[in-house]
């Protein structure tokens, strides 16, 4: 899901799975002792549950906006220009702004220079073209836990994961019959 | 075996034989080819300070007048004393040593002791260490001799009585090392120098056997001085050298220089020895300070490079583009560039992975997101020992140096942990229960359904403080499809959306 030097998007409803994926993506990078960078546009990370996922917590940038999310846009802007990042995540949640296609180019020409990774998770899309893979979470599963027959717990959550765009060929991580599974 | 000395530890004497003339041949490497004087003062009353092998040979020595000196060698090439070119020497033959042992001590211009104990399994036998001195000095353009002892004053004179470059003298042999070398390799006072002459006392043997009792009767705490070191005993401890931030290379022009052109290829030769003591180091410049000596007046600029380089040939594009751009105004008479340096990490952690942004590119974002969301709000999430929900604090972004990656995941195949998105601060929300479990709940002005649930989960923690907290956390599924994490405070009895599942 990591394309280097491209800007991925990763849309979906509420509960799909987004930010599962997402922060996947951030525990894949820092794993390799990369640097990552998580710009929070409503503040909702949850370190405790990223440390259960195998983020590094030490090699994680995380800035929180307050629910500005035109200055999410800056602080992204910012952190794709400074050299380093091995993935930049954008985290705009349910109400993502209108980016102009032109700031969408210029991140994406950003990007190409530095050779970081822009990662956009949104309720819908919001980069037009500039994206080089956009990808759609739906649920498709939901299992209950629990010693009796009545759950105590939620289990796991299924969910496809469907290319919406793609440049320059689909990546071999996505295949769109599979059911990626969530633990809880 | 010295008495006083221990048998586990060896000395490396480090000896650059004429200094000075050596540092001005550093520069201009043509110059040892060619019988060389170093003069301090001004004609007609120019005194030689220094002068190289060549013009030895041919008469010339310290202490003469410019004009004696050019009366016995008519080729002789002269140059001016420059401190700063001394202390550049200086400097890079102690980081070249340094770079073989951590304990090294700089005893003066020219002469640097090297503790090599514990060096033999990195480096190999005390031949091999000195050899590595020598191949050392010489990529910082000084031939240095080494002695190699089991005390400072024995690897001393072994360096500079020997005609190898490298000399090792056994343990248990040091008396015989001594004895048969001229007094004037220990540098003492003339007076006492003169004192020993009359006595007929000309080499360290002859010294070491005279009484210490009656030597400190007649010459005093020197006289003892000389006798210890006479015996190879070491009578100061070693004084480890610690590398102060100085990287800067100087150049003193012997003609006055006004072409831009000519300056570019002094600048050259000043980054170029600049860079290899960068390069020795492991650190690059991050931004240059060049300070040039007009005939009237000094040119200072500073140039903040946009990445650290240690690459010369850019340094010097950049330098002359600045120059150009704002051109000394008068003949400059001596250069000098200091480097600001910084630590980059070494490369790439893998294939196609970017390497960890550098200090400097830190310092300024972080300066820059503090204008943009206020100092408190960014940095890297650290977790608190506690079984308190979303419990953590915001430590600064420092990530850690080095490729210490964790192990790989288990399972690397499609999914991991369902995260939540966590809502702060948690609103409340009115919630209708029906036998014990949530039915219904008003939440963003809207009436949700539930359609399934799991729970209550049951926590508490801290019971035995005043921050206690005891609450039971359900999961549910919404009928337009969220699933969130609600949770009832066990204290006031209150409901808040936690979190939603996603």
């Amino acid at each position: 899901m990591i394309v280097t030097g491209e800007i991925t998007e990763i849309v979906g409803r509420p509960s799909s799975g987004r930010t599962s994926l997402l922060v996947a993506c951030l525990s894949d990078v820092t794993r390799r002792s990369a640097i990552a960078a998580l710009v929070d546009a409503e503040q909702t990370f949850d370190p405790v549950g990223a440390t259960r996922a195998g983020v590094d917590l030490q090699r994680l940038l995380w800035v929180r906006c307050g629910g500005r999310r035109d200055v999410a846009l800056r602080v992204a802007d910012l952190l794709v220009r400074c050299p380093g990042f091995a993935l930049v995540a954008l985290d705009l949640g349910e109400r993502p702004p209108r980016i102009p296609l032109t700031l969408a180019f210029r991140l994406r020409l950003t990007v190409r220079r530095t050779g970081t990774a822009l990662l956009i998770l949104a309720g819908r899309r919001i980069a037009g073209s500039g994206a080089g893979l956009a990808v759609l979470t739906v649920r498709n599963r939901l299992e209950w836990s629990g010693p009796a027959a009545v759950p105590t717990r939620l289990a796991r959550v299924g969910t496809a994961v469907r290319v919406v765009r793609c440049r320059g060929g689909l990546p071999a991580i996505v295949s769109p019959d599979e059911t990626w599974w969530w633990t809880a | 075996m010295v008495d006083g000395v221990s048998p586990v530890t060896r000395v490396a004497c480090v000896w650059v034989p004429y200094f000075v003339a050596a540092a001005a041949e550093r520069c201009e490497p043509a110059l040892a080819e060619r019988p060389l004087v170093v003069v301090r003062g001004a004609p007609p009353i120019a005194r030689v300070v220094e002068a190289n092998a060549a013009a030895r040979e041919s008469g010339a020595a310290p202490g003469m007048t410019e004009t004696e000196a050019r009366a016995r060698c008519p080729e002789l090439a002269r140059r001016p004393f420059c401190e700063e070119r001394v202390a550049s020497a200086q400097h890079a033959l102690l980081e070249e040593a340094l770079a073989v042992s951590p304990r090294v001590e700089d005893a003066a211009p020219g002469l640097v002791y090297v503790e090599t104990g514990g060096l033999h399994r990195l480096i190999g036998d005390d031949m091999a260490i000195g050899e590595r001195l020598v191949r050392r000095a010489r990529t910082v353009g000084l031939a240095a001799h080494v002695g190699i002892a089991g005390s400072r004053t024995v690897a001393r004179v072994a360096a500079r009585t020997a005609r190898a470059r490298v000399v090792v003298v056994p343990a248990g042999s040091e008396q015989a090392a001594l004895a048969e070398a001229p007094l004037t390799v220990l540098d003492l006072p003339p007076e006492m120098d003169g004192t020993l002459a009359r006595w007929g006392v000309r080499t360290l043997g002859a010294l070491a056997r005279l009484p210490r009792a009656g030597l400190a009767e007649r010459l005093g705490p020197a006289g003892v001085r000389a006798h210890d070191l006479a015996l190879g005993r070491d009578p100061d401890p070693f004084r480890p050298w610690v590398p102060p931030p100085f990287w800067e290379e100087a150049q003193e022009l012997d003609w006055e220089i006004d072409d831009l052109g000519a300056l570019a290829t002094v600048l050259g030769r000043v980054l170029e020895r600049l860079t290899a003591r960068l390069a020795a180091a492991h650190v690059w410049a991050d931004a240059l300070d060049v300070r040039l000596q007009l005939t009237v007046g000094r040119h200072e600029r500073t140039i903040a490079l946009a990445q650290p380089t240690r690459d010369s040939r850019a340094l010097g594009t950049l330098l002359g583009v600045e120059l150009a751009a704002r051109p000394p105004a008068a003949s400059v008479t001596a250069v000098a560039v200091s480097a600001r340096v910084v630590r980059v990490p070494p490369g790439q952690g893998r294939l196609g992975q970017p390497s960890p942004p550098c200090p400097r590119d830190l310092a300024a974002l972080v300066a820059r997101l503090t204008a943009l969301v206020g100092a408190g709000d960014f940095g890297s999430p650290r977790l608190v020992d506690s079984h308190r929900p979303d419990a953590f604090t915001l430590a600064p972004f420092a990530p850690p140096e080095g490729d210490d990656r964790l192990e790989e995941d288990p399972d690397p195949g499609r999914g991991g942990r369902l995260m939540r998105r966590q809502l702060r601060p948690a609103p409340p929300v009115d919630v209708v229960v029906q036998g014990e479990r949530p039915v219904r709940v008003r939440w963003r002005d809207a009436d949700c359904t539930v359609v399934a649930g799991a729970g209550p989960w049951r926590t508490s923690g801290e019971w035995w403080d005043a921050d206690a907290w005891a609450r039971d956390e359900w999961d549910l599924l919404f009928d337009d499809g969220t699933l969130c994490q609600l949770a009832r405070d066990r204290v006031t009895g209150t409901w808040t959306m936690d979190a939603i599942y996603d």
